[in-house]
C-alpha cells in the first residue's frame, strides 16, 4: 500500500494548477459576482483535452486514468468551483455515458466533437417530480417509425444553457418507468429542444443552471444509449462516475478555503499576535486538515478501484458524502476564520462557502449516498 | 531534418516553497519541481520552430532521477524524446562542469544537431553562464538573451534587447540560442500529452561512464567555483508609524527628523528653532 503519489499524477497536478492559477485565477471572482460562463476560458482548455479528460484517444480524448481525473477536477475546483462544475458534468455525466454505453457508430458520431469542447454535455434526470427518485421521470418518449417523441421538461441542468449535447432521461411507459426507461442522446439544434432562463443559484453561479423543454422532439432511434429498460441502470452507473468528480470538486473547494484560511490566520493580528498563535484557531485548522486529508484518501481510493475495474459504488458514494461534507464544514469555518471579511464578497471564502453546500445536494443528495452505502453494508454483513 | 537539443533544468518552485525564517534559506527538502521557466520558453521556442520547419526536439537534463519529471513534461509539451544524465559523481557541478558535461552528452546523443536551445538564466541560481559556456565547450557560435527567433535555410535571424536598443543579430547554424521569457507566454501542458508521456516514451538515462567523460572535469571536481554561502539580504529598514493629533504628528515627525526634513526643504530647521 503506497500512499505517495506517483510521478505522473504529480505532474498532473502541477500542470493543471497552473493551468487554472494563470487562467481562472484572474477572473474566479468576477464570473462568480456577475454569473457569467467564460467562454475564453473555454476555447483555452479546448486543445488541453479538458474537455476528453477519460474519454478514449481515438475519439481525441486524453484516456486519462480515473486519480488524474480527480486531480484535474478537484485542481480547477480550487481555484473556480463552477468551472470545475463544468468539466465534472461534462465528462463524467456527458461523455462518459456514451463511452460506457454507445454503440461504435455513437462513439463515431458524438465523442469527437464533446471531446474538442465543441458541443458541451449535459445529464438531464431532474423535473419537477423526480430527483432522488429517478422512477418519477414523467419526460415521456414515444416510438413513432424511426423516430422517438419525446415530450416534457428537465429542471436544474448543470451546463443547461450552454449544452450542445444532452443526455435526456425519459420513460415510454409512465406506469411501467423501471421497465421503460431509456436515455436518448439529444442534439440542441433538434427541433422542439429549447432552453429555459438560468437559473439565479446561491452557488456555482458562473455554471448557467438552466431548465430545459423537449416540445414534440423527434430524436432518431439512433441515438437511444442502450435498450428501452437499460435507462436505471445507465443512470445508476453514470452517477457512481459522476460522484467522484463531485466529490473531487468538494475537494478542491475545501483545499482552497483552507489555504486561505492558514495565510489569513498568520497575518491577521489580534491582541498583538497573529490569530494562528491562539489554540481555538489551532484547533479548526487541525481540524479542517484532517477531514481534507481523510477525504481525500476515501476519494482516490474509489479512484483506483473503479480503474482496477472493481465494484467501487459504495466507495464512491462514501467519497462523495464525506467530500460533500467536508466542504461544508471546512468553508463554514474559513469563514468564521475570516471573521467580519469573511462574510465580504471581497473575500473568496465568502464565495467558497456558498459554493460548497450544492456538493451536498447534487449528483445524489447526501441522504441518498447513505441509502447506497447502508444498502451495500447490510448486504456484505449478516 | 532540422535537429534541435533543448537543455532544461529542474527548479524549485519557489512559489510554494517555504522559506526558513532562521536561516534566510529555502526548505529545499519541501521542495516541488519544476521547469524552469526560461527552459520551458527556449522548448516552446524549439515547438514553434518545428511547427514551421519540421524537425526532431531532444530535451536533455541534468539531475537527480526526480529529474526525470520534467523530461516527461517536456515530451507532453512537445519534446520528441528525453535524456536524463544521472551519476552521483555529476552532482555540485558548477557552471563550467555543468557545460562540460552537457557537451559530450549533446556530441554522444545527438551528434548532428543543428540548433541548441537554453534558457537564458535558471531561477534557482540565475548564472545565465550554461548557455554561452555550452556553445564554448562545443565550439559553435551562441547568442545569449533572445527574444524572437526566425529559421530561414541554415540561417538563423534573432532579436534581442540589449540596454533599450532592439538588436537584431544573424547565424548560421549549427549553433547555440538561449532564450529570454519576456516576449511569449508559455504553453500550457496538453493532458492528453501528458498521459502519453507517462506511458509511451521511454526516457534514455545515461551515466558518467556511458558518456565517456574526464572524471576530473564533472561534478565537484571538475567545478573551478564554489558557493560559500547563500542567504536572503536582510534589511534594517522599518516602518514607524506616528500616532495622535495632526499637529502632535507634525511635531513629532520634526522632532525625529527635522535634520533630513531640513535637508530635503534646503533649510536648517535647527537653527530656525533656535532663532525664534
Amino acid at each position: 500500500m503506497d500512499f505517495n503519489p506517483c510521478m505522473k499524477h504529480k505532474v498532473v497536478r502541477k500542470a493543471v494548477r497552473m493551468f487554472a492559477e494563470a487562467e481562472l485565477g484572474p477572473i474566479a471572482h468576477d464570473i462568480d459576482r456577475n454569473a457569467r460562463f467564460p467562454w475564453e476560458v473555454v476555447e483555452k482548455m479546448q486543445p488541453l483535452h479538458f474537455f476528453g479528460l477519460q474519454c478514449p484517444k481515438a475519439y481525441g480524448g486524453a484516456e486519462m486514468d480515473s486519480i488524474s481525473y480527480a486531480i484535474t477536477i478537484e485542481e480547477v475546483s480550487r481555484v473556480s468551483a463552477a468551472v470545475g462544475l463544468l468539466l465534472t458534468v461534462h465528462n463524467s455525466v456527458g461523455v462518459y455515458p456514451i463511452v460506457r454505453f454507445g454503440t461504435e457508430e455513437q462513439k463515431s458520431r458524438f465523442l469527437p466533437e464533446m471531446a474538442r469542447g465543441d458541443r458541451i454535455g449535459a445529464f438531464c434526470l431532474t423535473e419537477a417530480n423526480a430527483g432522488s427518485d429517478a422512477g418519477g421521470v414523467e419526460t415521456i418518449a414515444l416510438k413513432e417509425g424511426k423516430e422517438y417523441v419525446v415530450n416534457g421538461t428537465k429542471i436544474f441542468v448543470t451546463n443547461g444553457g450552454v449544452c450542445g449535447t444532452a443526455l435526456i432521461f425519459a420513460v415510454t411507459d409512465p406506469q411501467n418507468p423501471q421497465k421503460s426507461a431509456g436515455v436518448f442522446i439529444v442534439e440542441r439544434d433538434t427541433p422542439g429542444f429549447t432552453i429555459g432562463e438560468i437559473e439565479d443559484l446561491c452557488g456555482m453561479r458562473a455554471n448557467p443552471v438552466s431548465s430545459l423543454f423537449l416540445e414534440e422532439c423527434r430524436v432518431p432511434e439512433g441515438n437511444l444509449l442502450g435498450r428501452i429498460g437499460d435507462g436505471i441502470r445507465i443512470g445508476l452507473v453514470t452517477l457512481d462516475t459522476g460522484r467522484l468528480g463531485v466529490a473531487a470538486q468538494a475537494l478542491g473547494l475545501a483545499q482552497a478555503a483552507f489555504e486561505d484560511s492558514v495565510r489569513y490566520s498568520k497575518e491577521r493580528q489580534q491582541f498583538k499576535k497573529p490569530i494562528a498563535s491562539f489554540q481555538t484557531i489551532q484547533n479548526y485548522l487541525a481540524d479542517m486538515a484532517t477531514e481534507i486529508d481523510a477525504a481525500r484518501l476515501l476519494l482516490y481510493r474509489a479512484c483506483s478501484l473503479k480503474d482496477a475495474g472493481k465494484p467501487f459504488s459504495a466507495e464512491a458514494a462514501m467519497a462523495k458524502l464525506y467530500c460533500s461534507a467536508t466542504a461544508s464544514r471546512v468553508t463554514n469555518l474559513a469563514v468564521q476564520i475570516h471573521g467580519g471579511y469573511g462574510y465580504s464578497k471581497e473575500y473568496d471564502v465568502e464565495r467558497y462557502f456558498r459554493d460548497a453546500k450544492v456538493t451536498e445536494i447534487y449528483e445524489g443528495t447526501s441522504e441518498v449516498q447513505r441509502m447506497v452505502i447502508a444498502r451495500a453494508v447490510l448486504a456484505q454483513r449478516t | 531534418m532540422l535537429k534541435m537539443v533543448v537543455c532544461i533544468k529542474q527548479v524549485p518552485m519557489v512559489s510554494e516553497l517555504p522559506w526558513d525564517p532562521k536561516t534566510g534559506t529555502l526548505k529545499r527538502d519541501l521542495a516541488e519541481g519544476m521547469i524552469n521557466p526560461a527552459c520551458r520558453a527556449a522548448l516552446d521556442a524549439a515547438v514553434r520552430i518545428r511547427e514551421s520547419e519540421g524537425g526532431e526536439i531532444v530535451a536533455m537534463t541534468m539531475g537527480p532521477p526526480m529529474a526525470e519529471e520534467v523530461l516527461r513534461e517536456a515530451i507532453a509539451l512537445g519534446a520528441d524524446r528525453g535524456v536524463l544524465l544521472c551519476d552521483r559523481r555529476l552532482a555540485g557541478a558548477d557552471t563550467l562542469a555543468t557545460s562540460y558535461t552537457l557537451a559530450r552528452a549533446i556530441e554522444k546523443v545527438c551528434p548532428d544537431f543543428d540548433l541548441i536551445l537554453c534558457g537564458f538564466a535558471t531561477s534557482d541560481s540565475e548564472t545565465a553562464q550554461v548557455g554561452p559556456q555550452l556553445a564554448g565547450a562545443l565550439g559553435i557560435p551562441g547568442v545569449a538573451y533572445v527574444d524572437e527567433i526566425e529559421l530561414t535555410g541554415r540561417t538563423v535571424r534573432m532579436q534581442r534587447l540589449a540596454d533599450n536598443f532592439l538588436e537584431t543579430l544573424e547565424m548560421d547554424l549549427p549553433g547555440l540560442i538561449t532564450v529570454t521569457t519576456g516576449v511569449h507566454a508559455p504553453r500550457h501542458v496538453p493532458l492528453g500529452g501528458l498521459q502519453d508521456a507517462f506511458t509511451g516514451a521511454e526516457i534514455e538515462t545515461l551515466d558518467a561512464k556511458a558518456l565517456d567523460v574526464d572524471p576530473e572535469r564533472i561534478g565537484v571536481k571538475g567545478s573551478a567555483t564554489r558557493i560559500l554561502n547563500v542567504y536572503s539580504p536582510t534589511s534594517d529598514k522599518k516602518n514607524i508609524v506616528l500616532t495622535g493629533t495632526p499637529k502632535r504628528i507634525v511635531e513629532r515627525l520634526f522632532e525625529r527628523f527635522d535634520d533630513r526634513i531640513g535637508g530635503t526643504i534646503g533649510k536648517d530647521l535647527k537653527s530656525d528653532k533656535k532663532k525664534s
